[in-house]
């Protein structure tokens, strides 16, 4: 190898091997001991003496499906998902459009303000929110009182708690979404546009037939990433319910950190790890598949 | 023709205004209840407005207070220092670890690397609780569980941050790099003289990334820090948040503590923070 | 010239600086560091007060940290594991056994620390046959009741049995149909363990390795609970749904409230006027028996550095004036039988506390006890929302309490429990 050569290679090492070492310690040999913990029976009994660890095989998983609380949780973080999403990809790509109109001035403004809750500290606005959620004297209630509706107990009624928590995550990250979407949407081809126009096209034709196809990628991607991130929800039950009223607001994180480190069963924490592992595996490998059989990859 | 684009751009602007109030309004009304005299918020009709501007809820957040001969304190102020000295290393400990990686699996050739880059990618899949409690098993025996050190090392595995930089390097033409070192510039060299001044607009914007992100950082930094004195901000306020739950005027100073500072630094830098999401493209 | 000048400042001022570092670290070494408490809930947001005495006494400062109840487990246990434990710190005492036996506290080495205690107190704080801990605060559970609301039907009291109970409160649900007896939710579960305590319920079976509830005695405690609410006495409610219990007591919506000492300060607080309430034991079957509550007992860490100082801190905070003066602050029960002796205790509403103090029901002593607690009060909030029958829930309970107790079965066989 010339010498030049060798200098890059110097270098490069030098450069990128600490990081390196840092993320094989923080995240490959935990990820890998994760899946080791997840066939043993580590528990607060091992905690106590090394010996009493045992290999279980299977067995945690065996456990976990046939435990009603994991599915609760499974359901309940399914269900965050499937409303969640739409809710806040709606949102963004609602408000991206509303601002990408040429007729509204002080844009900066605007989505300076609107991006805002995003870079807030999520346990905080979860107290303001639970605040504003408050059955007695909460905002929310006083507003929909004002229209007649009597008050909702928002966070302690097991049918309210999960759509008052989306509406609170929907508030805190549509802003994200809205950038990427006002980026990908100046992409839209002008001319196309024009063209539609001059056709007759309507608008919402116009939406339908140029806008929707140049943004799909764009919009496929932040989908993804949305399920991916409703499927990590613990902050929001963490601090608003507990995890309740009746489990409603158990997610699969919440879950597993009630069993890892509130009853100590590593064993089983880490078996629910290695299946939202699994979860968002297969996510990625579907959105890769649909990606591709759309050329939008 | 003129009547109904003025129309429409009336509608559209008071549209939009109305939507940002709703998304400030949560935030606003924080503010405002932190500064009412204790116990007003809960008084029926909700108010909206202090009956008198009051500085109690931080002062009895804030201060140590002798009652009765003994002292209380919420130790919200250490917590404010550890979250910014936490957050300040991370990002500078952060920024020095991965925007030479970065450049390097830009421009510099090495062994592996199209397999270190395609693994890096790969583990972007993985989301970091999976790695979580067997981290914390890992922190117990090296000592490092309550630490300082023991928060701030996970947050240096920043696979984002290297990816992030590599696609900002990539912009960077190579003949550029090559002519410097045609020239007989050391690789040391060219990184310091050329590439470091071209990124340094991506490296604020990685900057601001990191710090907000160890900052607002909770689930890590609730399990590893035991001590009240070592808490960062967001765990000491869950912490009161459980017990307090009924003293609304002052969760809600708490809740302003914590989010006022990240949110002027955001106001202050949002262009590049933008810039960063937009794009994380070296030219403007 | 006026560089040198300058520089002569510059360098004589560098000069102080290590004088300035011998200084200080001579002040620290004089100086004893802080001894740590942890404490949840009242204890921990109160223990403040009672350290200026004891630092006034050893010269010992003492840095309280009070723990959120609802985390305190996992607080507990991470700090535990990592080995980053206080060095005194409380302990509800269904917890003991599980934190003794993963080495986290350290046994009690003057027997002189728990003389003066209620011996069934002991009972507790005994595992393996060694004390490990100090009784802090005894919480025994008691009906609280609404003394206008049952003179209108003519009870002076309420019954110490289940049927006259069951009568009396029939005639109130009569007299105020939109209001509710018991003030019992399906998420408060000690009031539940306590009516089974009180049935005479033996959870565990086979050296506390199998669950036991499927028996007469379960099915009776179960059928009782179950028909408080099934004839409307009791709200089919969470304690999210109905957030301010004090208040809920005070204006009459419940009239008997099975509660601990705590609401002693919480009535006080909200002045409530005391001629409207009292207290009475809590009621069993046949009579009234034994029953526990959330008793808490205080822990000194096997990781400390300084057990000296350690145990006498918790010396202090047991003993009478320190006891006493928690009453006063918080309304605690001392443990200290001596406490009791005093005229600030000799109160008619603390009567009934003493009384049933006298009739503990400690728990089996098991690690997975908490999680236990837990699947009851799951399986009577199934039967009590209908979703199944008393035996169906029962024999679901037994299921999966086997299934939590799973480890230490195989433990247990194994040779390596006890």
């Amino acid at each position: 190898m010339s010498a030049r050569a060798a200098a890059q290679e110097r270098t490069a090492w030098l450069f990128s091997a600490p990081v390196l070492a840092i993320i094989l310690l923080v995240f490959v040999l935990p990820t890998a001991l994760a899946m080791a913990l997840s066939v043993t029976d580590y528990s607060i009994y091992a905690l106590a003496d090394w010996d009493n660890l045992r290999f279980v095989g299977l067995g945690n998983f065996v456990d976990l499906f046939t435990t009603p609380l994991f599915w609760r949780a499974l359901g309940n973080t399914a269900l965050f998902a499937v409303l969640g999403v739409p809710m806040a990809i709606g949102a963004s790509l609602f408000t991206a459009l509303l601002l990408d109109d040429v007729t509204v001035r002080w844009k900066p403004l605007w989505r300076v303000l609107l991006f805002a809750p995003y870079v807030t500290s999520i346990v905080a606005t979860a107290v303001v929110w639970r605040f504003l959620f408050n059955e007695r004297s909460g905002l929310i209630n006083r507003l929909i009182g004002a229209v007649g509706i009597p008050p909702v107990d928002w966070l302690g009624d097991p049918h309210t708690s999960i759509p008052a928590i989306l509406i609170f995550v929907t508030w805190k990250i549509f802003g994200y979404n809205m950038i990427v979407f006002t980026a990908a949407l100046s992409a839209v081809p002008g001319d196309l546009m024009e063209a539609a126009r001059l056709d007759g096209a309507g608008r919402w034709g116009r939406f339908r037939h140029v806008t929707l196809p140049a943004i799909g990628p764009t919009l496929l991607l932040a989908a993804v990433m949305s399920v991916a991130g409703f499927l990590q929800i613990f902050a929001e039950p963490y601090v608003m319910t507990l995890g309740g009223p009746a489990q409603s607001t158990t997610t699969i994180l919440f879950f597993m950190f009630e069993e890892g480190f509130k009853w100590w069963n590593l064993g089983q924490a880490s078996a629910v790890a290695f299946i939202l592992f699994l979860m968002i595996l297969a996510l990625t490998l579907i959105q890769t598949r649909v990606g591709k059989r759309y050329e939008w990859l | 023709m003129a009547v109904t684009s003025r129309a429409r751009a009336v509608v559209a602007n008071a549209a939009v205004a109305l939507l940002t109030l709703l998304t400030i309004a949560p935030l606003g009304y924080m503010v405002v209840v932190s500064f009412m005299p204790r116990g007003e918020s809960g008084m029926l009709p909700t108010p909206l407005w202090p009956s008198r501007w009051s500085l109690e809820n931080y002062h009895e957040l804030l201060v140590r207070r002798l009652i009765d001969g003994a002292w209380f304190d919420y130790r919200i102020v250490p917590a404010l220092w550890n979250s910014l000295g936490i957050a300040a290393l991370s990002t500078g400990l952060g920024l020095l670890l991965t925007v030479p990686a970065g450049y390097a699996f830009a421009k510099l050739r090495f062994r592996g690397r199209e397999r270190l880059l395609k693994l890096l990618i790969a583990s972007l899949v993985v989301p970091g609780q999976v790695a979580m409690l067997p981290l914390f098993l890992i922190f117990k025996e090296l000592g490092l569980v309550n630490s300082y050190a023991g928060v701030i090392l996970p947050s240096l595995a920043g696979i984002f941050a290297i990816l992030f930089v590599r696609q900002a390097t990539l912009a960077i033409p190579d003949e550029m790099i090559d002519a410097a070192r045609l020239d007989g510039a050391g690789e040391m060299r060219i990184f310091a003289r050329i590439v470091l001044p071209l990124l340094a607009p991506i490296t604020v914007t990685l900057a601001l990334f990191m710090f907000l992100g160890s900052w607002n950082d909770f689930l890590w930094p609730l399990i590893i820090l035991a001590d009240q004195q070592r808490y960062t901000l967001p765990v000491a306020v869950a912490a009161i948040a459980r017990e307090h739950a009924a003293d609304a005027e002052l969760m809600m100073a708490a809740a302003v503590v914590t989010t006022l500072p990240v949110l002027l630094l955001f106001l202050s830098l949002q262009r590049y923070y933008m810039r960063g999401l937009l794009g994380g493209s070296v030219k403007g | 010239m006026e560089g040198d000048a300058r520089g002569w400042t510059r360098r004589s001022t560098l000069a102080l600086l290590p004088a300035l570092g011998v200084a200080a670290c001579a002040r620290s070494v004089a100086a004893p560091a802080p001894l740590r408490l942890w404490a949840m809930s009242w204890e921990g947001d109160y223990s403040p007060l009672l350290m200026p005495a004891f630092t006034a006494a050893t010269g010992i400062a003492v840095e309280v940290q009070s723990l959120p109840t609802t985390a305190s487990h996992e607080k507990l246990l991470i700090a535990t594991a990592g080995g980053a434990l206080p060095d005194v710190f409380m302990l509800f005492n269904g917890w003991l056994t599980e934190f003794a036996t993963i080495g986290a506290i350290a046994p009690v080495p003057d027997p002189s620390i728990v003389a003066g205690m209620f011996p069934g107190m002991l009972d507790a704080t005994r595992v393996g046959g060694r004390d490990y801990a100090v009784p802090w605060s005894v919480a025994p559970q008691v009906n609280f009741y609404r003394r206008d609301l049952l003179a209108a039907v003519g009870y002076d009291a309420p019954p110490g049995d289940w049927p006259a109970l069951r009568t009396m409160a029939l005639k109130l649900k009569r007299r105020r149909p939109d209001d509710f007896v018991f003030l019992m939710l399906l998420n408060w579960p000690t009031a539940l363990i306590n009516i089974l305590s009180q049935a005479g319920v033996r959870p565990l079976r086979d050296r506390d390795t199998r669950a036991n509830f499927s028996t007469p005695e379960g099915q009776e405690a179960f059928a009782w609970y179950a028909s408080i609410f099934a004839d409307g006495l009791a709200p089919k409610a969470l304690s999210t749904e109905v957030q301010d219990p004090v208040a809920a007591f005070a204006q009459g919506y419940f009239a008997i409230w099975p509660s601990g000492p705590v609401t002693l300060r919480d009535l006080a607080q909200r002045n409530v006027p005391k001629h409207l309430w009292s207290t009475a034991r809590c009621a069993g079957p046949r009579g009234p028996g034994a029953l526990s509550g959330e008793s808490a007992s205080l822990c000194v860490a096997a990781t400390t550095g300084r057990p000296a100082d350690a145990w006498a801190l918790v010396r202090h905070l047991t003993s009478v004036e320190s006891e006493l003066h928690f009453q006063r602050a918080i309304g605690n029960l001392p443990a200290n039988l001596h406490a009791w002796a005093s005229p600030q205790l000799d109160q008619p509403v603390l009567a009934a506390f003493a009384d049933q103090m006298r009739y503990p029901a400690p728990g089996p002593k098991v690690i997975e006890w908490e999680q236990i607690q837990l699947q009851v009060q799951f399986a009577a909030e199934r039967v009590v929302r209908g979703v199944e029958t008393i035996p169906q829930a029962l024999a679901g309970l037994d299921t999966r309490v086997d299934r939590i107790l799973a480890k230490r079965r195989a433990l247990v066989e194994a040779g390596k429990l006890a």
